[in-house]
């Protein structure tokens, strides 16, 4: 007995390597069977378009997983930015959560804690090879009346001085507004902490001055819901001049601020607001890397 | 025990230096273009035109501005590698007409690299013995990173062979005072090959001081003594003049004819004279202090003669390399899913990194071989820990120190954090080294536990090296030439990595994915945005065929009508422009990496 103890003694050094060897090829040996193929894609492809609706959207999880893109229908959104599983969602009352739970080291505990609440499963999850598609109810959806994005061209935009002097209105030039003291607004993709959205691109006037947009009719709505965000990598600049905003509607003054150095949205909701107009001011002491990122909504109740 | 290698040793190093070599070379076409390596191409091909007019006209040649004009480019490096670069790919590419124009620059990369194996045979076979020696070598060189690294005509792993050379080479000399001067040669082309290597003396100094301490009668540590002072004094005056004039005042003060140049010599001669003194008084010191003499006297002289670019503004010159290197700025990086752009990092970053990229098989005993060496070096101040564990001594210090340093170095909360594991790399040969160590005991004891005879026991040992060898060398396949992005298991393989936010890849080289589908795809004179592919690199890739000829490079996706945008987390925007350029989310195809998106590329739609 003591002689096999000591001979297990003595080889232990060369087992455990073995060992970890053995778990290090064995991983590498099973992790092929984590992939889809592409006829799996194309698979989960067909079944998305056999049974989407308006106002759908794919979530991929783990985020990472955008070979889906190439697959996908190209006019159905498609969500995967790190931390996309704490996005609301709210235009989107229904979500296909495309999975792969094989991969390793996804992040379940994290799709548990921020993507399953006032989520539900409405349907049976269908297997296609490693992925797992299955459709939730957005509890968080919301019904979107009008979106300033979408109202673009609608919008009066002006720069007010900040003694009091006659606004200077911007003239529209091709996709974009153009406007005195080197600001700009146009709507376009960008992407605001890993987030891609399609939101109003600003770029703040200089001096100080405020930038004012206007939409004459506004509809009544639940809330009015202003979001703002800092672009790119100019948001985590610690040393940058914050961005002030001013939301005046039927509903009364909200106030925004997106300090130095945040990155993300900074979001704000009115009380319920009549039909009306919506005035948005926006300023900055040095307009420098505060490229802006904007969305105004007005919500309704669940759709 | 004598420190030199036995003669089949030496041949077994030699052998393993030529495989590696080989390898690399017949590895090397698929490797892309790291942004640095186009830059230093592109240096080697202006310096090789000035040695060119050296020949031809070698007094213009000579002259302040004709040397400014050749070298100025790409001075925050020094010139050794690149001069190796240049006069390989004219000789080898231009005039030969034997390789393509990569591996005509690449080829003296390739054998800075395959020193390394060689190397650290030559000395674990000395330490511990053949069967340490060789699974020390392979160890190192079966590790992805350190494969795809070993590729590049950069200077990462070549100052990490220089580090390595100049600490064998130290630790030889400490034995062989014939190999004192050598180790000074060495140790100017350390400096002469990247930054790194201004931090030797600061690593072998103690242990050259305390070797000669030791061995040295009264009269020899009275000379030690003097010495010690006469290069403290030299530092204090420095110190003293910082403090007065400034750093700025310090760089303009140091002319030719002024107290610092005086001081220099001072230093110098004092210094040789004591030196020559000790050797005298007391030769078994002398010989322990003699390789930091020859690395004082003989480096700086390398250094300064093998860079034209410092002949006549050495102080200038140098003070704006020093100053560039210290004041470097910091690129964005990923890890557990937060984008670092500025200090202070992680300081758990390095360990954390290295562990997540090393096959796990490999990471074991060198995780190990670490600690054991800790723990016996510990033996030599602790009674109780030696007695248990046993002492480590002059040598084990010596590796145990270099395995640690560079990546100490780095886990400083304020030095720059990018570049993988490339910052690094000086500390792996020592970290393979000790695994080597590892592995012969482990090798050893199932031998003895099964009774084995010697014979049988070389066969097992050779099996039991290729199972941990396996695993690495499954991974550095599978995974070249996409070496940036290489993940061992530990980080759940390169998917697992990506879940937990790590750097994706760096450095757009696994751009060479998409290229052949550009090629295939895009119509003659198609413009192609390459995102994060600087313009030399899109030349070198239509030169090497690589890419086609016709292809125009844009900057930027408004005026493309192809995108390939490299995935990295700080550079989310530049897809979403894309989308906002194209009009469309939907990729054309890209370069997937065991699912996780590498480079994707987008194609404008047809109006």
């Amino acid at each position: 007995m003591n002689e096999t103890v000591h001979r297990l003694r003595t080889a232990a050094p060369a087992l455990a390597m073995v060992l970890v060897a053995l778990l290090g090829l064995g991983f590498q040996l099973q992790l092929p069977r984590a992939f889809p193929s592409d006829a799996d894609y194309r698979a989960v492809a067909a079944a998305v378009r056999g049974a989407r609706a308006p106002g759908d959207v794919v979530l991929l999880h783990p985020w990472w997983t955008e070979r889906a893109r190439l697959f996908l229908p190209p006019d159905l959104p498609v969500v995967a930015y790190l931390g996309h599983t704490a996005d609301d969602l709210l235009e989107h009352p229904r979500i296909w959560v495309l999975a792969n739970e094989r991969l390793p080291r996804t992040p379940e505990a994290d799709f548990r804690r921020n993507f399953l609440p006032d989520r539900t499963p409405v349907g049976t999850p269908q297997r296609f090879g490693p992925l797992t598609l299955t459709p939730y109810r957005n509890g968080r959806a919301r019904r979107v009346g009008l979106s300033v994005v979408e109202a673009f061209d609608r919008l009066r935009i002006s720069v007010e001085s900040p003694a009091g002097a006659a606004a200077q209105p911007c003239h529209r030039s091709g996709t974009r507004v153009q406007c005195p003291f080197d600001a700009s607004v146009e709507v376009a993709w960008h992407e605001v902490l890993y987030q891609p959205v399609r939101c109003l691109y600003v770029l703040p006037p200089s001096g100080g001055r405020t930038l004012s947009l206007t939409l004459p009719d506004g509809p009544a709505a639940d809330a009015l819901l202003l979001e703002a965000g800092i672009t790119w990598e100019h948001a985590w600049f610690p040393d940058r001049a914050p961005v002030e905003l001013r939301l005046e509607s039927p509903a009364g003054v909200l106030h925004l601020r997106v300090p130095a150095g945040h990155e993300g949205f900074v979001s704000g909701e009115t009380p319920a607001a009549a039909a009306g107009p919506w005035t948005l001011r926006l300023t900055t002491a040095n307009p420098h890397d505060r490229q802006l990122c904007l969305r105004l909504r007005a919500l309704g109740g669940p759709p | 025990m004598s420190r030199a290698p036995a003669p089949l040793d030496r041949r077994i190093a030699l052998g393993l230096g030529l495989v590696a070599f080989v390898v690399l070379w017949a590895t090397e076409r698929p490797v892309g273009f790291v942004r640095d390596e186009s830059v230093y191409f592109a240096a080697a091909e202006q310096f090789s035109r000035w040695w060119g007019l050296l020949f031809q006209r070698p007094a213009a040649a000579l002259s302040d501005a004709v040397i400014t004009q050749a070298f100025d480019f790409n001075h925050e490096h020094p010139m050794l590698m690149k001069s190796l670069f240049g006069w390989s790919h004219t000789l080898f590419h231009q005039v030969l007409g034997w390789v393509r124009p990569a591996a005509g620059f690449r080829l003296p990369a390739f054998a800075m690299a395959a020193l390394i194996p060689a190397l650290l045979h030559l000395w674990g076979s000395v330490l511990w013995g053949r069967r340490a020696g060789l699974f020390a070598a392979l160890s190192f060189f079966v590790v992805p990173r350190h494969f795809f690294h070993a590729h590049l005509g950069c200077f990462d792993m070549p100052v990490a062979t220089m580090w390595l050379l100049v600490v064998y080479l130290f630790w030889r000399a400490e034995e062989d005072l014939r190999l004192a001067p050598w180790t000074g040669v060495a140790f100017g082309l350390a400096l002469a090959t990247k930054h790194n290597a201004f931090f030797l003396p600061l690593v072998l100094t103690p242990f050259g001081v305390l070797a000669a301490w030791r061995s040295a009668s009264t009269e020899g540590r009275r000379l030690l003594v003097r010495m010690g002072q006469v290069g403290l004094a030299f530092v204090a005056y420095l110190g003293l003049v910082l403090i007065v004039k400034g750093r700025a005042g310090l760089v303009q003060s140091w002319q030719l004819l002024s107290p610092q140049t005086f001081g220099v010599v001072a230093l110098v001669v004092s210094l040789s004279a004591l030196a020559l003194r000790l050797r005298r008084r007391d030769p078994a010191a002398f010989v322990r202090v003699a390789p930091l003499v020859a690395m004082g006297l003989l480096g700086p002289v390398v250094f300064y003669v093998h860079w034209p670019y410092l002949w006549y503004h050495p102080v200038e010159r140098l003070a704006w390399y020093f100053d560039f290197h210290a004041t470097h700025v910091h690129y964005a990086w990923t890890y557990f899913g937060q984008v670092l752009r500025s200090p202070p990092f992680p300081v758990a970053y390095v360990f954390v990194v290295t562990a997540m990229t090393l096959p796990v098989s490999l990471l074991l005993p060198m995780g190990v071989g670490l600690l054991r060496t800790g723990v016996r070096n510990l033996g030599d101040l602790v009674p109780a820990l030696g007695r248990r564990f046993g002492r480590g001594g002059e040598t084990e210090w010596l590796l145990g120190v270099n395995a640690l340093f560079s990546i100490l170095l780095i886990s400083h909360p304020e030095v720059p954090h990018f570049g993988g594991v490339k910052h690094w790399l000086p500390s792996m040969p020592f970290l393979a080294l000790l695994a080597g160590r590892e592995f012969d005991r482990a090798a050893a004891g199932l031998s003895s536990a099964l009774d084995l005879t010697a014979r049988r026991g070389r066969a097992a040992s050779v099996v039991l090296a290729a199972i941990v060898l396996l695993p690495a060398f499954t991974l550095t396949v599978h995974v070249h030439p996409y070496g940036t992005s290489a993940y061992g298991e530990l980080a759940g393989g390169i998917p697992g990595a990506a879940s937990l936010g790590f750097q994706r890849q760096y450095w757009s080289n696994n751009v060479t994915g998409v290229l052949p589908w550009i090629d295939t795809n895009s119509r003659q004179g198609a413009r192609v945005w390459l995102h994060e592919v600087n313009g030399l690199s899109f030349r070198d890739y239509q030169r090497n065929d690589m890419l086609r000829k016709d292809v125009i490079p844009t900057n930027g996706p408004e005026d493309a009508d192809l995108a390939a945008v490299q995935y990295h987390q700080e550079f989310r925007e530049q897809e979403v422009l894309v989308w906002q350029a194209f009009g469309t989310w939907v990729p054309a195809t890209g370069l997937y990496l065991d699912e996780t998106p590498q480079v994707v590329v987008y194609r404008r739609p047809e109006r």
